[in-house]
């Protein structure tokens, strides 16, 4: 039974190990999430778990309530990150890279309490998310979502998270968390690049897509264009059809606002049209998401 | 290949904890499992799904009547002895055990062939006043009565009921406690 009794044993310490790191985070009225302490006196959090942003506490492994601030949150990726004066150790960020479907994880909430499954799929997004998401089989119980996702090893390669898909079991990839924690220690938000349009699938006749050789079978119509926004102030009207951005074919609203969030603030993208039954070509300068907008 | 040691593992670990696991029947098949607890014929297993006349189904497919010899609702406990040899459990101990580590339970779920289920010890807190052990497998009903056990085979409690998806395991200790109380109460044997 030797090698049973030693996946029991290492499945145990990567317990101990991550929940050395973890605290249960009070930010709403019923039932305290858990968040993992990130970098030195700063914890992450899912962002959905907060009720409030003020009153905020987190509980230390040991039972000290510690008062806690908010520093930034970040509704796109479900991630939050407050301030406590804490004297825990940091968690030990695994290689997300690394992490393939098939693995046995363990997600950890504050007690610590814990379930295990398997990893099922990584890579992809949930609706509107830009981060690679890590899909999970096993059970997120109440309170779990903002713990760590670790591996057999003890390291944390995710934030978990029930608030990004009602069906799914999510988590952020340590690589995601730790882009958004440092964006939010510098800037107190997580900037995103934006067009300011609405879009809408529309297929393509044969016709149009003889005109415009980047299309594919579907394109995105202008449905509203933000006044004075980034592809407003580039000359984009409605009724244009959104074939291609920087010359890849777009087929999905989603596949777009990917594209386009993950560009920096500032950079020029070329949106591929098929404008009035011809080709056209516009270069816009994105712009940056206003904050509450996902 | 290192999983494949793992899984041999577990089969040789369910293949020893089935030769203690019984099927507790009601009068359409198994309503329930439960764990041969002394080389005396003992079996414990949940007082839910006892009927009378007791009857249960050993490891090797006979066919047994069992004399009811302990019966508590409040514990969710019940003891039965069998007229027949089985080969009892190893008892072990959850508080050998921490978050994290690998549990197996078998059982009958759903009424069928004996189970395996395996998971993880979900908490080392103890709802219920010590009574119960916590566990993230997956059961259903048919798995009361039937063993949880650690790594090693060691029966660790004898599972009741599923609470939020959480197995909730009546923890050996608890059950050794009345096993104890009724040998007080009257000498148990066959």
């Amino acid at each position: 039974m030797s090698a049973l009794m030693d996946l029991s044993r290492d499945l145990a310490r990567a317990v101990e190990r991550a929940a050395r790191a973890i605290v249960a985070v009070k930010g709403r009225p019923d039932l305290a999430s858990t968040g993992v302490h990130w970098r030195p006196g700063a914890i992450v959090t899912a962002d959905h778990t907060l009720a409030t942003e003020d009153d905020l506490a987190v509980v230390t492994p040991d039972g000290r309530t510690i008062p806690a601030r908010l520093l930034g949150r970040d509704a796109v990726t479900d991630l939050a990150v407050l301030r406590a004066d804490l004297d825990l150790p940091v968690a030990d960020p695994g290689d997300a890279p690394g992490l393939q479907a098939g693995h046995v994880v363990l997600a950890v909430g504050h007690g610590p309490r814990v379930s295990w499954g398997v990893v099922s799929a990584v890579g992809g997004g949930a609706r509107g998310h830009e981060g690679d998401l890590v899909r999970l089989d096993l059970t997120l119980y109440p309170g779990f979502s903002g713990g760590p996702l670790v591996d057999a090893e003890g390291r944390v390669v995710g934030i978990n998270t029930s608030g990004l898909s009602r069906a799914l079991r999510c988590a952020i990839t340590a690589a995601t968390v730790g882009r958004v924690v440092d964006e939010i220690l510098a800037r107190g938000r997580v900037s995103r690049g934006f067009l300011g349009v609405g879009l809408q699938p529309v297929r393509l006749p044969e016709t149009a897509r003889r005109v415009v050789p980047a299309a594919g079978e579907v394109g995105l119509m202008v449905v509203s264009v933000q006044p004075d926004g980034p592809a407003a102030r580039a000359g984009l009207h409605l009724g244009d059809v959104l074939v291609a951005l920087d010359g890849r074919p777009v087929q999905e609203p989603g596949d777009a606002q990917a594209t386009i969030a993950a560009r920096p603030v500032g950079a020029t993208i070329v949106a591929g049209l098929l404008r009035g039954g011809a080709a056209a070509e516009v270069r816009i300068t994105v712009g940056e998401r206003p904050a509450g907008r996902p | 290949m290192a999983a494949l040691p793992v899984a041999s593992d577990l089969a040789r670990l369910a293949r020893r904890l089935g030769r203690s696991t019984v099927a507790v029947l009601g009068p359409a098949g198994p309503v329930g499992s439960g764990v041969v607890w002394d080389a005396g014929g003992l079996v414990v297993t949940n007082a839910h799904v006892v009927r009378r006349p007791a009857r249960v189904r050993d490891p090797e497919g006979r066919l047994l009547t069992a004399r009811l010899v302990g019966w508590d609702p409040e514990r969710d406990l019940a003891a039965l002895v069998v007229g027949a040899p089985l080969v009892p459990a190893v008892i072990g101990d959850a508080e050998t055990l921490r978050p994290g580590d690998l549990v197996i339970a078998l059982g009958h779920p759903g009424g069928g062939e004996g189970a395996l289920a395996m998971g993880v010890l979900h908490a080392g807190g103890r709802p219920g006043g010590g009574r119960f052990i916590q566990a993230d497998i997956r059961l259903a009903p048919g798995n009361s009565g039937g063993p949880l056990a650690d790594a090693r085979g060691r029966v660790i409690g004898v599972n009741a009921m599923i609470a939020n998806g959480l197995a909730l395991a009546i923890a050996s200790g608890a059950v050794g406690a009345f096993v104890a109380g009724l040998r007080r109460a009257a000498p148990v044997g066959a």
